[in-house]
């Protein structure tokens, strides 16, 4: 099953796409970061999967064949927004009442041990709350649901860095104990190796890179070697990005399950910060998976 | 010792999203503080509506032993019809618009009761709760008012007094209260909409006492009838015991006299022959209509016959109504439409 589908998918505000022919198929049971610069589409994108926004072409699914937006998703399909906005004029407690009785599917219980747990006091308002809190109560009133989808809008952005690792490891434990898939934007890309197995890079409004973060990996080496024999390299494996220093090219390549470097260059492994910055520096190198084919598998298709 | 932790039992899918109990209650944790500011306003409102009614002169003008206090009934009259403008700014025009200015609609848009559903739950509980409210107070301002209408101080019909019945003030209410939320929806600034709903909500029941209700009244055919003459029949009247037991509770729309022939007589030829009316009846003349039959004048009113009364509050209610309607399914469209 896959909990995020989207088949030539199109948001236009005004004259202005914000994505364009984005075609997408996320598998259920990861942890999937979904990264692009400002301005890409993150947020159009997470808004159409959770029926905050309208698609203008293509369509949305989720978790199945659940149209994107309507009750039977929204049940199963929990969304924390940039910022966490809630009512701040209310009470948690209030706030915790109002998500109780929006939701036919919330664990008070669950809610109340983890606001607990923050030490965030029921009779504080929400507008007096930390980021931190809000974020953490935001993140806590999401999990109270059992949701099957977990999407967040840059849950982290403005967090310390203690607050930053609390959140995640909140995410996780729930990923462990309840199975759920997450989907969640982020610019900080030192995140997303520690917590996300999968990854989706959105540049322009449409997928730049999607795949699981250890196949991508593998899927890609950092050749260096003498620059006037770089075509030997572009000949084998195509390049997603080639820096020089005078007779020095370092290439960023993907290998195609093809390990062994021509002679006289070297192999390294990519970090995911690089692979991630290499593809934002070349808006048109792409890789993505298509969408499943008759055997269930993802077929890559790789575009320079 | 093993500690069994309680388990979280999923509902069953396909049920009803989400029962209007729950719904009333969280509605109910979200304006709270609104509907206790509406609740203390209606008191304040009731309280004085009774202490008026007992206190102030009014009440022993009607029993023909004092002088009316005209100051507190136009008071009253006043402060009732700003009520529905009030729900419509402050209950029903920050309804959406605080949710799109604070983000938080990106919170409550995403629950599993659906965003139409909620708007939808919202506007029907708020506005069953400000309706319940605007009919207390229409009954408690006709039960004040009865009192300036038996001596023929107001009427039931004057344009202050129609728009402020249990079944008038109710409509006005919801129809300003969908109103707010319509234009909160549509602005999406809490301020903006709230200032929109004032000039809108406001002026169209300036509009109504001035106008519309004239207008109302001259849809349907008047009656006419040939009364015994009085003095203050030249022109728009709506004082009931002046035209006589017969029409008692009627709008009196307009009177004339007619004189030879049956041709109606101008201003001053008619203020002439209610002088020489008056002066009969000085002289001991006992009917006054026989006395101008015998000259061959007669004096004419048309009007609408009280028995209209509650059509007329029908269709002003009902053209509210529709109107109400109408905003709240331009509302939720509106909200679906936002993304």
């Amino acid at each position: 099953m896959n909990v995020i589908e989207t088949v030539g998918l199109g948001k236009r505000y005004r004259s202005i796409w914000a994505l364009r022919d984005c075609t997408l198929a996320v598998p259920a049971g990861h942890v999937v970061a979904l990264v692009g610069p400002n301005g890409a589409g993150k947020t159009t994108l997470l808004h159409c999967a959770v029926g905050l926004s309208t698609v203008t072409t293509g369509s949305v699914t989720v978790l199945g064949d659940l149209e994107a937006g309507s009750l039977d998703a929204l049940e199963r399909v929990a969304f924390v927004a940039q910022d966490a906005p809630l009512h701040r004029y209310l009470s948690v407690r209030a706030m915790l009442g109002v998500a109780r009785n929006l939701n036919r599917r919330f664990d008070e219980e669950q809610a109340e041990r983890r606001l607990r747990t923050l030490d965030i006091r029921p009779d504080t308002k929400v507008g007096k709350l930390s980021g931190g809190q809000q974020a953490q109560l935001a993140l806590t009133l999401a999990l109270a649901r059992h949701p099957d989808l977990l999407v967040l809008d840059e849950p982290v952005a403005r967090l310390d860095p203690l607050a930053r690792y609390d959140f995640m490891a909140f995410v996780v434990t729930a990923v462990a104990e309840d199975g759920l898939s997450v989907l969640f934007s982020s610019h900080v890309i030192s995140e997303l190796e520690r917590v996300a197995d999968y990854l989706i890079l959105l540049t322009h409004g449409q997928v730049q890179m999607a795949g699981g973060i250890d196949d991508l990996l593998a899927g890609h080496a950092m050749l260096s070697g003498p620059a006037e024999e770089s075509g030997a390299v572009t000949e084998r494996f195509p390049v997603v990005q080639s820096r020089s220093a005078g007779r020095h090219a370092q290439l960023l390549v993907r290998t195609n399950g093809r390990s062994a470097p021509p002679a006289g260059w070297e192999s390294e492994d990519v970090s995911l910060e690089e692979l991630v910055l290499a593809y934002l520096r070349e808006p048109s190198a792409s890789t993505r998976p298509g969408p499943l084919n008759l055997m269930g598998h993802y077929a890559t298709e790789v575009m320079l | 010792m093993t500690v069994l932790a309680p388990v979280f039992v999923l509902p069953q899918a396909h049920e009803h999203p989400v029962p209007w109990r729950p719904m009333a209650r969280a509605t109910w944790l979200q304006h709270r503080g609104g509907l206790i500011g509406v609740l203390a306003l209606v008191s304040a409102c009731a309280l004085a509506i009774v202490l008026e009614r007992f206190t102030a002169p009014s009440y022993a003008r009607s029993l023909g032993i004092g002088s009316v206090n005209n100051d507190s009934f136009t008071f009253l009259v006043y402060a009732i019809q700003l009520f529905p403008v009030v729900i419509g700014v402050f209950v029903g025009a920050p309804l959406i618009s605080r949710e799109l200015e604070s983000g938080a609609f990106r919170f409550t848009w995403t629950q599993g009761v659906g965003r139409t559903h909620f708007v939808v739950t919202t506007l029907v509980l708020l506005g069953g709760f400000t309706v319940a409210s605007a009919c207390l107070l229409g009954a408690l301002l006709g039960w004040y008012t009865h009192s300036f209408e038996v001596v023929d101080v107001q009427s039931q019909w004057q344009s202050g007094l129609f728009n402020a019945t249990p079944l008038t003030l109710p409509a006005w209410v919801l129809f300003a209260l969908v109103l707010g939320t319509f234009l909160g929806a549509l602005i999406g600034r809490t301020v903006a909409a709230m200032a929109a709903t004032a000039v809108g909500g406001g002026g169209l029941i300036v509009a109504s006492n001035l106008d519309l209700v004239h207008r109302l009244l001259a849809i349907a055919p008047l009656v006419t009838s040939r009364i015994p003459p009085m003095s203050m029949a030249i022109g728009t009247l709506n004082l009931t015991s002046y035209a006589g037991g017969g029409l008692s509770g009627s709008w009196l729309v307009r009177g004339w006299v007619t004189g030879t022939g049956g041709r109606e007589l101008n201003g001053l030829a008619a203020s002439n022959v209610m002088d020489h009316v008056q002066s009969a009846v000085a002289r001991g003349v006992t009917d006054p209509t026989r006395w101008l039959s015998l000259h061959h004048e007669a004096f004419w009113v048309s009007y609408q016959p009280a028995s209209r009364f509650w059509i007329f509050q029908g269709a002003e209610g009902g053209v509210l109504i529709v109107l109400a309607a109408l905003l709240g399914l331009a509302t939720v469209w509106c909200v679906c439409r936002r993304a």
